[in-house]
Parts: structure tokens; C-alpha cells; sequence
């Protein structure tokens, strides 16, 4: 296939309107993520997070409109995995303990309508469980295994007490059972993070991108000169900005689109440094290859013709990468979806930077300082 | 072709391990096809025959079954082993992260607490739930800072603050030892397959716990607090009587029902005398006595525990049982003589003689004049009152110490202890002691813990998981093999091979660490796919630069390879690098992610060094002529 061949395009010389395209994208990246900011998931906010499947088809404003007069406050609801299921979030810990009277009210409710002649009395109740006394063993055992299979977790105190969590996902399950009895659902994925562990997660995603960063710029410095490992961690800067932006733009803007920053997503934030830096490194070889050899070439001619010839390989490498990812974006599901789209932005984005914006760095820096680059 | 010899043979050799070392994995995942089906006819089977049959009663079955299903086939265990693990995302199941909760250690440790000391506690709590410092420095500087001395609460007035903050420090790490065995206690005996309980920094506990997310319940097992109790063991001269009564009654039981489902699968390679053995005595055929033991303790094969559980739940077995008496089983196996895990099942007084509360202190040493492993139990007054008579009225009996239902010992009461004071002896080893240690402990000091992350995942989702991953797989590879044939033609075909080796190579190194795959795992595996080719491409486009240069084609694949070293050397150190970082700062998922990353860099870049090379080089002696795109 003749496809990129032979092109001889002064990339150099046009760095201006690359400046100007960078510059507006960092803008608008900036500026989103002042005015409209990020979307963080449970695993940084902390919250609780449940998606569930249901066996029918759902309306989901009318799910939103029941959910809202649980007096919880806000609770997120999006789509999730296809038409029957939706993600349900919200910030709360606990049950909040103004409404934790009607919470119990409600399970009584429950326990009646299953065993309408149930003789019960509420024995004990903390802030997390209550235990309810049956007079009737059979009845408390049939109850019993009637709430485990709602969803409830049940435990035993003797053979008359049966002792009910009350977490805040139970609680909104159950809920739900109640308003909607006749399309009947199963737990997806039910996750719970407390506040610590956001606030940490937070502190290690923020070493963890610095180190790398670092870590890049020193390999870079000694294997070739510092001023290329900084064009190159200047370049990673741009790619992360700009895609954080992105995040910042899009997010709960298009359909079934989950654009909140996740651990996932901070994993591929960290991949897209890896593939970027791979791109801009595989320029930077060919530089200082063209340094080596042509001694008396012009550095700008040298550094055009590296991102010249290396531009077969940059496009094909970005588009096989980017079939795999949009792959993953389509088929790999909703759990991957953010982490995808992070990299199938950010591949564009990080291609582009290895030939516009790192290499002109080093250009611009030597034409500042009139300094030679040798190797 | 004899300079090809060596690194042919070595291609080979390293795609053969991969597929050895990943065949147990496909091997389970048919033996655990096959017995699914059988649990599932099971199912059908039990349910047609018994509509009312409980859940509990069901579950029970299945798991005897399976149980024997497991020793018909050892290598259905032996490929378990070896098998590549799926992480929870894919299998489903409950990940926590716990960690103990200090303050309310404190306030159990604390002495003479007033109302100023409980204001300052609560607001420790809440300064440490934003800080990175311990709840035990926060407090000690609170009440220094209020002008009090730590002994005011803690310790004894001689000590000094900071001997105190050290030995609370060492109590808040004791917490942990203890809440992980008390976790790992009660999962064990839940029956979870393959958990993983672990220690994550000073405070935390990780606890996996695989293919449960249906039974909630699970939760429960990991709160509230443990319960140590000690009970009598009944006398041989009162027990075996009743195994024997229980034993008569099975068998019995099965005469009436010869096709019952619940006989144990005796098929192969026993003789004759002991399937009549078993046959006539069900329960000591898997229950089996000591020869020459004064003890009526049963010993019970791993394999057999589930069904003699399940045995000892048969309504018609448990009228047998004295109301006042209950089996126990030993919370750790031991390892026979021939090698086989054993958990010996002890009959105990059903009403405890004595709760873990009353236990003050208790230390694991070595006895200076025997060396032999020790540990020395503190009860207090009231307990120690209560000891005493206990001790006095069973001497020469066994006292079982059982935490949450499991025996961890049951040492011979010697003579009566008064004062409180006992020592323990008669222990293995030193691990032996200070698990003992423990679990008294575990009595004394609950450990309060507080789950601060969980995260359930349903086995739907995750079965869905599994199918997305590998369509996408699937897809991702087909898409670059036929994207690098349209572009290259006949190089592209050389490249989609080294792409194959570096998928092979990957599953097979990821098999043969027994690494857990997971649903980013197999993005990072879809991923590597992606960007295995560039280097690739990058040996290609320089072979073929070389080759419009006018070299030969020899020497234009020769320095096409070495002129692509620095740049395909440089460029997959730093990813692998960012691979290093990632697997450092993520948990579960995200290191699963990571790990095939890395593993994929490995893999891609021997593809690229050996195996595209071997095969440019075949091609170029054998004068073909190599055509880049």
C-alpha cells in the first residue's frame, strides 16, 4: 500500500499554527475544567454506588421521580449496560437519621405484606440494623428467607429474632422492590467507598502521575538531552490537559457516555503517558540519529525530516492502537467505557503532540538560546 | 538453516511453555463446565424429588457432592491449582477493605475515662478520618497538649508518654492479627473457595472473597464481634455411644434408600471389605477413631468435612445428639503422616463454661526449664473465681478453647487453677503458641473493625464481563491482522504471526505466575495487541528505507534491525516504566492492568527481536525477496 509515502512537509516552519491550536485547546480545556470542572466517581468523592438489571423494560425519569421522594437528596440515576439497567449513586454513607424511623416503618411494611398474620415487635435497633421479634419460629423462618431473597441481609439472633442491615443500599433496594413489584431486579455490582479511602486515592493518583512524569524525565535526560526529556514531559502535560478538559466538557452530556474521573480512568490517563511518550520518544531517536549523521544539516531540516520519515510508522502505529481501543469503547462495555474513551482521545491527542509539539519545543529552544545540539 | 537451529528451537520452546503452562487453565474451565452440570441435574433431581427441600438442606448437597466429585478426579484440584485465576470483576464476588477502628480500642483500653477524655477521643477520630496520622499520636498530643500525662488514661503512672503510645501502638497492631483470624476463622468455615485475606499497610485488612455476591450474608461473617468460649469435652465413654448410635442410623437410612443421591461416591479402585465398610458404617468410615486413643475424637479427611456436616444435619441424626452436647469441628486442619489435611471433630458440652471476657491477658513464650512453647492466660477476679471451681470439678477432662464455633485446643485440665492464672501447654511450636495467644485474646480485646470500602460484584455482570473482553479481544486482533496484510502484504502476514506469539506468550506467562486476570486486564492485553505491531512497523519501514538506499537484502534486514534497537528499546522502557507505576499506585483491577501491560512489553519485544527476526532471515537465505508494503 502507497499509503504516507515519500512526505516532505516542513512541520517546523508551520510550528505557529500548531501553537495556536494547542494554545486554544488548553484554553477551552482550561477554562471547562474552571467553569464546568471534573465529575468525580465514588472511588474518589467516596458514596455508594448500585447497578442493578431489571427484568423488563424501565422508564428511567419515573425512577428518578420515585427515587427523589425517598428524601435522601440527590441520587444520580444513569443508564447502565443497555436498556433494563441503571446505576444508581449517591454521596450518603449511611441512612440519614431523619428518615431512619420511616426506613424501619417501611421493612415492617414488608414483613407484613409477606406474612399478613405476623405477629412482630421491634426488640433492638441501631444505627445500622434493626432486630425484629416474630412469636412464630416458622413465620420468622419464612420471613426470614423471604428478605434474604429481596436483597436484604439478615442474620439470626435466636430463633425469634431476626436481626436486619440497614445499609443505605439495602434500603434504596428495597425501595425499589416496593414501587416497582412487578419488574423484579438483580444486583449488578453493588460498591461502597468510604470517605478515607477517596481522599487517599486522590493523594496517590496525583504521586503516582508526578513520579511517572519524573521518572520519564530523567530516563529521557540521560538517554538523550534534557531539553528533549522536558519537550517531551511538556508534551505529556499538553495530552493530559487537554483530555482532562475534554472530561471536563463532555462529561454528562452525551448518552450513555460515563465520563467521571475513576480509578480507571486515572489508570489510563497514566497508560496514555506510557503510549504518548512512546511516540515521542520513537521522533526523538530519529533526531538525534539525523544530529549524529548529517553534522552540517541544519537542526531544522534534521528534526523535519525525522517527523517526516518516522510518519508512516506514527500513523499506523496510532491506527492500530485506536482500532483496539474504539474496539474496547463498542464492544468492551459500560465498566470500560471511560477508561477507553480516555485512551481513544488521548492516543489522537498524544500523536499529534509527539510531531507538534514536542519536537518544536526543542527547535524553539535552541533558536532562544543559540545553543548546538550534539550527541 | 543450521544458524537457525538454535533460535527456532527456542521459539518453539517458549510457545510450548506458554501452552503448557496455560493448559490447566483450559482444562478447568471444562471440569468446572462438567460439574456444573451435574450440580445443576443434581438440582433438578433433588428438587423433583423433595419440592419442599430447603435452600440451606439443597446447598448442603450440592456442596457433598461436589466435594466428591473433587476426589474422583484429583487433577480436578491439580488443575484448579494451576489454573490462571479470574479476578472478582469477571467471577463476581465482595471485595472489603476493613480497617480497625482505634478510637474504639482506645475507649476499651482506657482506664478511670471522664467526659473530657471522651471529647478528646472523638475528636481524635474525626481529625485522623482527614489525616494521615494515627489516631494514637493525635490523642497522645491532645491530652499533653490539655496538660494531663498519658498515664492519667493509659498504662501505670511509672511509665513514661512514650513507652505508653508504643505499647497502644502495639496493642492497635495486635487488633489486626487478631481481626484477621477471626475473619479468616469464620470464611474457612463458611466455605470459600480460594479467599484471600491479607494485611494492607498498619491498620487494613483486604479481604476477596470469590463467587459469593448472591449470599449477602457473607457480609455478616466479617462483623461483630467474636465470641470465645470454653467447653468441657465429653468423655469417650459418652460419646462414642452416641457415634455409634448416629453411625447405626445412617446406615440404617441408606439400607431404605440405596439410590439416595447423598452416598458417597466409592467407586473406583476400593476393594470390596471397605465399600461394605462403608456401606455398614457410613459415619466411621469418614469419621474414623483413633486406634489407640483414650479420646473419642473423630478424625475427618479436608475432603470428607462437608459431609459430615451435612450428615450431622439430618434431622433424624441430630435427635440423636444429646440436647446438651454439640459437635465441633478444629479450626485448623493438621497434616497427616500420609499427607492428608485432617480436622478432628470433638463432642463438647453445648453450654460454655466460661465467655472469652473474662480473659485479661494472655502471652505465647517458651518455658525456660522445658523450652517448650507456652502461653500463660490472665482471667480476672470474677472469671478466675469461676476457673477455679471449673478446673476443680474436670480434673483430668478436656477444657475446648472454640472461637466463633471452632476448636482451636483442648488442652487436659491438670488440677484446679485458683487465682486465675493458667498456662497452656502441649503446643507444636512457637506458631502454634502465639496463635492460641491470639485467639485468648480475641476474648478479651474485640477487634473493632469498620468496612471502609466494598465492592460486590454479581456474577451476571461479570460472566458479561468475560464475554465483552473476549469478543473484543477478538475483534481488536483480527482488525490489526488484516490492517497490517492490506498495508504490508506478505510482511504483514510475518507480523500477525509475532502478534499470535506475543497473545500466546502473554496468556502463558500470565497462567504460569498464577496472576489473576481481570476485566482491565484483559483492556491491557487488548491494548498490548494495539501497540505490540509498532515495533514491528518501526523494523519495517527501516528495513525498507534501507532498501531504497540500494543495499542488499541482507544487509538492508540486518540494518534495518539494528537501527530500530535505540528507538523500540527506548520507547517500551518508558512505557514499562509508567506500567511500574501504575501497578504500584492501583489495587486489584488496575494491577491487573498493569501487570499484562508489562508482561506485553516483554512479549511484543521478544516477537519483534526473535521471531520477526528469525523469519526475515529464513526469507532472505533462502533469496526470497523482501517486500515492505
Amino acid at each position: 500500500m502507497k499509503v504516507f509515502e515519500n512526505i516532505n512537509i516542513d512541520f517546523i516552519s508551520k510550528r505557529k499554527v500548531a501553537y495556536i491550536v494547542s494554545g486554544t485547546l488548553i484554553i477551552l480545556g482550561l477554562l471547562s475544567l474552571a467553569f464546568r470542572g471534573l465529575e468525580f466517581g465514588i472511588d474518589f468523592k467516596g458514596g455508594t454506588d448500585i447497578a442493578l438489571k431489571f427484568d423488563d423494560a424501565i422508564n428511567i425519569s419515573q425512577i428518578r421521580a420515585e427515587l427523589e421522594q425517598l428524601g435522601l437528596g440527590n441520587i444520580e440515576v444513569k443508564t447502565f449496560g443497555g436498556e433494563t439497567g441503571i446505576l444508581l449513586r449517591t454521596e450518603l454513607q449511611s441512612v440519614p437519621t431523619e428518615i431512619y424511623g420511616g426506613v424501619i416503618t417501611g421493612i415492617q411494611n414488608s414483613i407484613l405484606r409477606y406474612e399478613p398474620n405476623a405477629q412482630i415487635s421491634i426488640s433492638d435497633s441501631t444505627d445500622n440494623s434493626v432486630t425484629i421479634g416474630f412469636a412464630d419460629i416458622q413465620i420468622a423462618n419464612k420471613v426470614d428467607s423471604k428478605l434474604q431473597n429481596d436483597g436484604f441481609q439478615t442474620s439470626r439472633l435466636d430463633d425469634n429474632n431476626v436481626i436486619i442491615r440497614v445499609g443505605i443500599a439495602d434500603w434504596i433496594e428495597g425501595e425499589l422492590r416496593n414501587k416497582m413489584p412487578d419488574n423484579h431486579f438483580v444486583v449488578q455490582k453493588e460498591d461502597h467507598v468510604g470517605p478515607k479511602i477517596g481522599s487517599e486515592l486522590k493523594q496517590d493518583s496525583i504521586i503516582s502521575v508526578v513520579l511517572a512524569l519524573l521518572g520519564i524525565l530523567i530516563y529521557l535526560g540521560f538517554r538523550f538531552k534534557f531539553i528533549f526529556a522536558l519537550g517531551a514531559v511538556v508534551a505529556l502535560f499538553h495530552d493530559v490537559l487537554i483530555t482532562l478538559g475534554v472530561f471536563a466538557l463532555l462529561h454528562g452530556i452525551i448518552p450513555g457516555l460515563n465520563l467521571e474521573i475513576s480509578i480507571s480512568v486515572v489508570a489510563a490517563f497514566l497508560t496514555l503517558v506510557g503510549y504518548s511518550i512512546n511516540d515521542t520518544v520513537v521522533v526523538f531517536d530519529r533526531i538525534r540519529e539525523n544530529i549524529k549523521i548529517h553534522k552540517t544539516a541544519s537542526l531544522l531540516d534534521n528534526i523535519n525530516n525525522a517527523i517526516n520519515i518516522t510518519m508512516r510508522r506514527t500513523i499506523i502505529t496510532s491506527l492500530t492502537t485506536l482500532f483496539v481501543v474504539a474496539v474496547l469503547l463498542i464492544f468492551g462495555g459500560d465498566v470500560l467505557r471511560g477508561f477507553a474513551f480516555a485512551l481513544t482521545f488521548g492516543i489522537i491527542v498524544g500523536t499529534y503532540s509527539s510531531i507538534f509539539v514536542a519536537s518544536p519545543f526543542i527547535y524553539e529552544y535552541v533558536q532562544r538560546t543559540k545553543k548546538n545540539i550534539q550527541f | 538453516m543450521k544458524e537457525f537451529r538454535f533460535r527456532i528451537l527456542l521459539i518453539v520452546g517458549v510457545l510450548a511453555f506458554s501452552v503448557y503452562l496455560l493448559f490447566p487453565t483450559f482444562a478447568d474451565i471444562q471440569n468446572t463446565n462438567k460439574i456444573k452440570k451435574e450440580l445443576s441435574l443434581l438440582t433438578e433431581d433433588l428438587q423433583k424429588s423433595n419440592p419442599t427441600i430447603s435452600e440451606a438442606e439443597l446447598k448442603d448437597m450440592l456442596l457433598v457432592r461436589e466435594d466428591s466429585l473433587m476426589i474422583t478426579d484429583p487433577s480436578i484440584r491439580d488443575n484448579r491449582e494451576k489454573r490462571m485465576k479470574l479476578g472478582l470483576d469477571l467471577q463476581g464476588g465482595m471485595y472489603l477493605v476493613m480497617e480497625v477502628n482505634t478510637a474504639k480500642l482506645l475507649e476499651k483500653l482506657a482506664k478511670d475515662t471522664d467526659e473530657e477524655f471522651k471529647t478528646l477521643l472523638s475528636a481524635s477520630a474525626a481529625e485522623a478520618q482527614v489525616t494521615d496520622a494515627d489516631v494514637v499520636e493525635i490523642l497522645a498530643e491532645k491530652i499533653t497538649t490539655s496538660g494531663k500525662r498519658l498515664s492519667r488514661y493509659f498504662g501505670t503512672i511509672r511509665e513514661e508518654d512514650a513507652d505508653i503510645i508504643d505499647k497502644l501502638k502495639a496493642q492497635e497492631s495486635d487488633a489486626v492479627t487478631r481481626a484477621i483470624e477471626i475473619i479468616n476463622n469464620r470464611v474457612n468455615q463458611y466455605g470459600v473457595s480460594e479467599p484471600n485475606i491479607q494485611k494492607q499497610g498498619s491498620r487494613r485488612i483486604i479481604v476477596e472473597l470469590p463467587g459469593i455476591a448472591k449470599e449477602e450474608e457473607a457480609k455478616r461473617l466479617l462483623q461483630g464481634s467474636a465470641l470465645l468460649e470454653f467447653k468441657i469435652v465429653k468423655d469417650a465413654s459418652f460419646t462414642f455411644p452416641i457415634m455409634k448410635r448416629i453411625d447405626e442410623i445412617l446406615a440404617a437410612d441408606f439400607k431404605g434408600e440405596t439410590d439416595s443421591v447423598i452416598v458417597t461416591d466409592t467407586t473406583d479402585a476400593k476393594d470390596l471389605t471397605s465399600e461394605q465398610f462403608a456401606k455398614e458404617h457410613p459415619f466411621f468410615s469418614i469419621a474414623v477413631l483413633g486406634n489407640q486413643s483414650q479420646s473419642a475424637d473423630a478424625y475427618v479427611k479436608e475432603s470428607d468435612k462437608n459431609q459430615v456436616i451435612a450428615y450431622l444435619r439430618r434431622p433424624e441424626v441430630k435427635n440423636a445428639i444429646p440436647d446438651n452436647a454439640e459437635f465441633l469441628f478444629d479450626a485448623k486442619s493438621f497434616t497427616s503422616q500420609e499427607g492428608v489435611e485432617i480436622f478432628k471433630l470433638y463432642l463438647v458440652n453445648k453450654e460454655a463454661e466460661l465467655t472469652g471476657g473474662v480473659i485479661v491477658d494472655a502471652n505465647a513464650n517458651i518455658d525456660p526449664q522445658t523450652t517448650e512453647p507456652i502461653v500463660n492466660m490472665q482471667m480476672n477476679t470474677e472469671g478466675g473465681r469461676e476457673w477455679a471451681r471449673i478446673t476443680g470439678s474436670n480434673i483430668d477432662k478436656r477444657c475446648a478453647i472454640v472461637l466463633d464455633n471452632a476448636v482451636y485446643s483442648a488442652p487436659v485440665i491438670l488440677g484446679k487453677i485458683p487465682g486465675g492464672s493458667s498456662r497452656i501447654t502441649g503446643m507444636a511450636d512457637m506458631n502454634e503458641a502465639k496463635l492460641l495467644q491470639i485467639v485468648l485474646k480475641a476474648g478479651a480485646l474485640p477487634a473493632p473493625v469498620d468496612i471502609i470500602e466494598e465492592r460486590t460484584v454479581g456474577p451476571s455482570l461479570g460472566q458479561d464481563s468475560i464475554n465483552k473482553g473476549f469478543n473484543s479481544t477478538m475483534i481488536g486482533f483480527f482488525l490489526v491482522a488484516i490492517f497490517m496484510i492490506l498495508y504490508y502484504k506478505k510482511s504483514g502476514v510475518i507480523s500477525d504471526l509475532a502478534l499470535f506469539s506475543t497473545v500466546i506468550m502473554i496468556m502463558g506467562i500470565l497462567a504460569g505466575f498464577h496472576a489473576t486476570l481481570t476485566l482491565p486486564g484483559i483492556a491491557g492485553i487488548i491494548l498490548t495487541i494495539g501497540m505490540a505491531v509498532d515495533a514491528n512497523v518501526l523494523i519495517f519501514e527501516r528495513i525498507r528505507e534501507e532498501l531504497l538506499t540500494g543495499k542488499t537484502q541482507k544487509a538492508a534486514v540486518d540494518s534495518g534491525f539494528a537501527n530500530s534497537y535505540s528507538a523500540i528499546l527506548d520507547s517500551n522502557i518508558t512505557t514499562f516504566f509508567t506500567g511500574v507505576i501504575l501497578y504500584q499506585f492501583g489495587s486489584g483491577p488496575i494491577q491487573g492492568f498493569a501487570l499484562t501491560l508489562m508482561i506485553g512489553i516483554v512479549a511484543s519485544l521478544f516477537s519483534a527481536f526473535v521471531v520477526t527476526r528469525v523469519i526475515f532471515d529464513i526469507l532472505v537465505a533462502k533469496g526470497n525477496k523482501i517486500n515492505i508494503g
